[in-house]
């Protein structure tokens, strides 16, 4: 068992380790000390792939418009914009169609139609 | 309590392949993404297989245990009503870290195997075992990338989470498969210094081979060579239970028929 001091200790330390890592990982910081460069930029590539899939599929229409530069685009948006703990999926589908058409890259979105329920 | 023993052969239930996991022969249990449902809303066709007397067990994503922060009783909070809403006899996360700094990293990461990521991880274990109101295993996590300075094996790291927190096991042997091809784990050493009788259930998955990194993508078919890991399992303990994830890219029900079938064979095979 652990005293209180300890393990707060403990916390702040792995804190920094943890942080120091999805910093590089996700925005591009400095690869931490003692990690091998090459897996690194797997793993950075993988944690890119992964997220550019989920808003690929939540967001198909803002992909399709894009096209080729769907990939290239979605890549320079996430390194600006990591995930913020505690976002959901589809705020950062929705982030990123928004930073597009910020850049001019995407069309201004179409007034939503009234659906049925909010019509009378 | 005494493990859960005879779950069989199971199947992660996801939305997209709900009516195959309902009407595919073989399937003893399954497992549901905590995170996916919602109290008093559960999926119509999780409550048929309830009806059925198929044990359903919330498997949980995003409690981040291996994380510096202490666990966040929210989440733990709404594992425990998932686990009571679908009367679960135990429930599970990961021994990893998917928030920090503020920041999500979408995706389960490996914790560094030190001495205070070991008591963190305890610390934030025996909280959410307090607060959950069924027994919680914990699973091995596929890594890409290995943190320097370890100062346990994977093995040693997992046998010294259980002997301090009573936890139980969930082996996934994709994973690994996945660190023995990408960081060099020895899967044989894990499997000697990991407590087999705290040994909850395994997990088998698919993945793919991507020049020389294997990726578990849980979208593709079982390599053989995963098979072979759940065989060196099989070689040293009958596990309580094996299920099968698969997460995208769904074949036919065909395929995902022979699949369970497979690891039947390795199971029974084994069984004697």
């Amino acid at each position: 068992m652990i005293g209180s001091n300890d393990l707060s200790a403990a916390r702040e330390r792995l804190a920094k380790q943890q942080e120091a890592l999805l910093i590089a990982l996700l925005a591009k910081g400095p690869v931490p000390a003692g990690f091998d460069e090459q897996r690194f930029d797997v793993e950075r590539r993988a944690l890119l792939s992964k997220r550019r899939g989920i808003v690929r599929m939540l967001g198909p229409a803002v992909a399709d418009e894009l096209g080729d530069r769907f990939r290239p685009l979605f890549d320079a948006y996430a390194v600006e914009n990591p995930r913020r703990a505690g976002s959901r999926a589809r705020e950062d589908a929705a982030s990123f169609a928004e930073w597009c058409r910020a850049a001019g890259e995407l069309s201004v979105k179409r007034k939503a139609r009234w659906k049925f329920w909010q019509s009378n | 309590m005494a493990g859960i023993t005879d779950l069989g052969v199971g199947i992660g239930w996801r939305s997209e392949i709900d009516l195959t996991v309902e009407r595919l022969p073989g399937v003893d249990f399954v497992e549901v993404v905590a995170e996916n449902l919602h109290i008093g809303h559960l999926p119509e066709s999780v409550t048929l297989l309830l009806e059925r007397g198929i044990p359903v067990l919330p498997h949980a994503v995003s409690l981040s245990l291996g994380g510096a922060d202490p666990v966040d009783l929210n989440r733990v909070e709404h594992l425990g009503k998932i686990a009571e809403a679908v009367g679960a006899p135990m429930v599970s996360d990961h021994v990893c870290f998917v928030r920090a700094g503020g920041l999500d990293s979408g995706h389960l990461m490996p914790v560094p195997r030190t001495k205070d990521a070991l008591d963190v991880l305890v610390a934030n274990v025996r909280l959410a075992q307090q607060n959950l109101p069924v027994p919680l295993a914990l699973e091995n996590v596929a890594a890409l990338l290995e943190w320097p300075d370890g100062e346990l094996t994977e093995g040693q790291f997992l046998a010294e989470l259980v002997e301090r927190t009573d936890c139980w096991l969930l082996v996934d042997v994709a994973n690994l498969y996945a660190n023995a091809r990408n960081i060099g784990t020895d899967p044989e050493r894990f499997l000697d210094e990991i407590p087999l009788e705290r040994l909850a259930y395994v997990h088998v998955a698919g993945g793919e081979q991507h020049g020389d990194v294997y990726h578990d993508t849980h979208a593709h078919a079982v390599l053989p060579e995963v098979l072979g890991v759940l065989d060196e399992l099989c070689s040293r303990v009958t596990p309580p239970g094996v299920l099968l994830e698969r997460d995208d890219n769904y074949p036919s029900d065909t395929e995902i028929a022979s699949e369970l079938a497979a690891i039947r064979a390795v199971v029974d095979k084994r069984r004697g």
